[in-house]
């Protein structure tokens, strides 16, 4: 049920991101809401849990963003993966390192995504390296969304927190 | 087999999870995809969500910034209100200074087109158009500027009337509608002869001594006919109303409507070079000789 909470919950990040982008510079910059999502199931969730997740999540990135299918689903497992990685390599707590590791996120996202296609479609239908400023503002700008969102995800995980049956229980 | 697949059953389903989607890309990357049936209805169960999130948004931000971001609009309010008042004085002036040129700019062009008249500009700086005593119109120029008493007065639409007296700096014109005004006049289309004075009225004259005999017809133009030696031959007096024809007497009676409305003449011309002008010319004030 978890993952497919978490889903749910960036579905309607989607939506509050759209909206917000509307009012917010009318799309003169953009913001991955959703990479948190998979950051935070890489830090937070099981293997198995968290995997389903980023799945999940990429599938609703890809259908959102209208990217080849499968493209963002592969890039969110592949975050999600390294994300586990580096949690099981450095200590990784707190708001700064969820902020930090979600801008690298979307920083992975955008330029796999940029590499994938460039070797995939043909050349001008391709993105190309002048994008590369607006990757950087939308990594800027997600991590300094990365702890509103985090409250949410917080507070989705605490419904879904089972406590272990004791001796009176 | 059993057993190997449930001990990395993990990293199997992880596998799975990276390297399907990975094969999809591949397989779609190079042609537009159609949405199936799974993507058609999780977009179909996100719509109203993205509609409700997106609308909820929406007001949101539009309350922060039709109310809390309005903080401060009040004095912004005020100082554009000051603002558009002062432009709208600015604007007045300016409406004020256009008129006042397009008049003057009808005034210099009857100047150029009456000849070798010579003509002085000048401002009306005082009015007295009461029932009792004369009917004057003080200007701004006078005997310094060449200007002599019985020098016509007139606008580009007509006959003011006559200086009366003059002292340094400023003039009296005694206007047509006064009670001591009389002008020579011809019906423009007939060429007959008749008087125009005043009625201490200053928007009626009457006509005088225009032979009962004599085509005279509502509507008919009054010039100046240069036969009383104050005003030229050809200068629009006004227009006849009222014509009253009786069936006896010597002459017929009417009333003139002037051509210039003597209550909002602001400029005038004061035709100084005028042959009867220079005669009557009292001595103080004619030219110096050499």
């Amino acid at each position: 049920m978890k993952p497919l909470a978490h889903v749910v919950f960036a579905l309607l990040l989607a939506a509050l991101q759209a909206a917000l982008l509307r009012w917010l510079g009318g799309g003169a910059f953009s913001v991955a809401l959703l990479a948190i999502c998979v950051v935070w199931a890489g830090l937070h969730g099981g293997n198995v849990d968290g995997s389903l997740a980023a799945f999940g999540v990429g599938y609703v990135m890809d259908l959102m963003a209208g990217t080849p299918k499968g493209l963002l689903t592969f890039l969110a497992v592949g975050l999600f993966l390294a994300v586990r990685a580096v949690s099981v390599a450095v200590d990784l707590k707190g708001r700064a390192a969820l902020a930090l590791l979600s801008g690298l996120g979307a920083l992975f996202l955008s330029v796999g995504a940029l590499l994938l296609l460039r070797n995939t479609v043909e050349a001008e239908g391709a993105p190309g390296g002048e994008l590369a400023g607006r990757m950087i503002v939308e990594a800027l700008l997600t991590a300094a969304a990365a702890p509103m969102v985090a409250l949410g995800l917080r507070r989705l995980d605490a419904r879904f927190h089972r406590e272990e049956s004791g001796l009176l229980g | 087999m059993v057993a190997l697949l449930k001990r990395y059953r993990e990293l199997l389903l992880v596998a799975v999870l990276l390297l399907a989607p990975l094969g999809v890309f591949f397989s779609h990357a190079k042609k537009d995809a159609e949405r199936n049936r799974v993507d058609r209805a999780v977009v179909w169960v996100a719509t109203p969500i993205e509609r409700a999130v997106g609308w909820t948004a929406t007001k949101v931000l539009g309350g922060w910034y039709g109310y809390v971001a309005l903080r401060g609009s009040h004095a912004r309010a005020q100082e554009l209100t000051i603002r558009v008042e002062q432009l709208e004085l600015e604007r007045q002036q300016l409406a004020e200074t256009k008129a006042e040129a397009e008049r003057l700019r009808k005034l210099l062009a009857f100047s150029e087109l009456s000849g070798e008249r010579r003509f002085v500009g000048a401002r009306v700086i005082g009015i007295r158009l009461g029932a009792v005593g004369r009917q004057v119109l003080t200007l701004d120029r006078g005997a310094d500027a060449g200007l002599a008493p019985l020098m016509p007065v007139m606008v580009a639409d007509g006959v003011v009337g006559r200086v009366h007296s003059v002292a340094a700096g400023t003039a009296d014109v005694l206007v047509v509608t006064d009670l001591n005004s009389s002008i020579a006049v011809r019906v423009e289309r007939t060429r007959a002869r008749a008087n125009v004075r005043g009625t201490g009225n200053p928007d009626l004259c009457r006509l005088d001594y225009a032979l009962r005999a004599e085509d005279i017809i509502e509507g008919d133009p009054l010039v100046t006919s240069g036969t009383d030696g104050i005003f030229p031959r050809g200068l629009v007096v006004g227009k006849v109303t009222k014509l009253d024809r009786k069936q006896h007497g010597l002459f017929q009676e009417a009333k003139v409507v002037p051509a210039v409305d003597v209550t909002r003449v602001e400029e005038v011309l004061v035709l100084t070079s005028s042959e009867r002008a220079a005669e009557i010319q009292p001595a103080a004030y004619a030219p110096a000789k050499p």
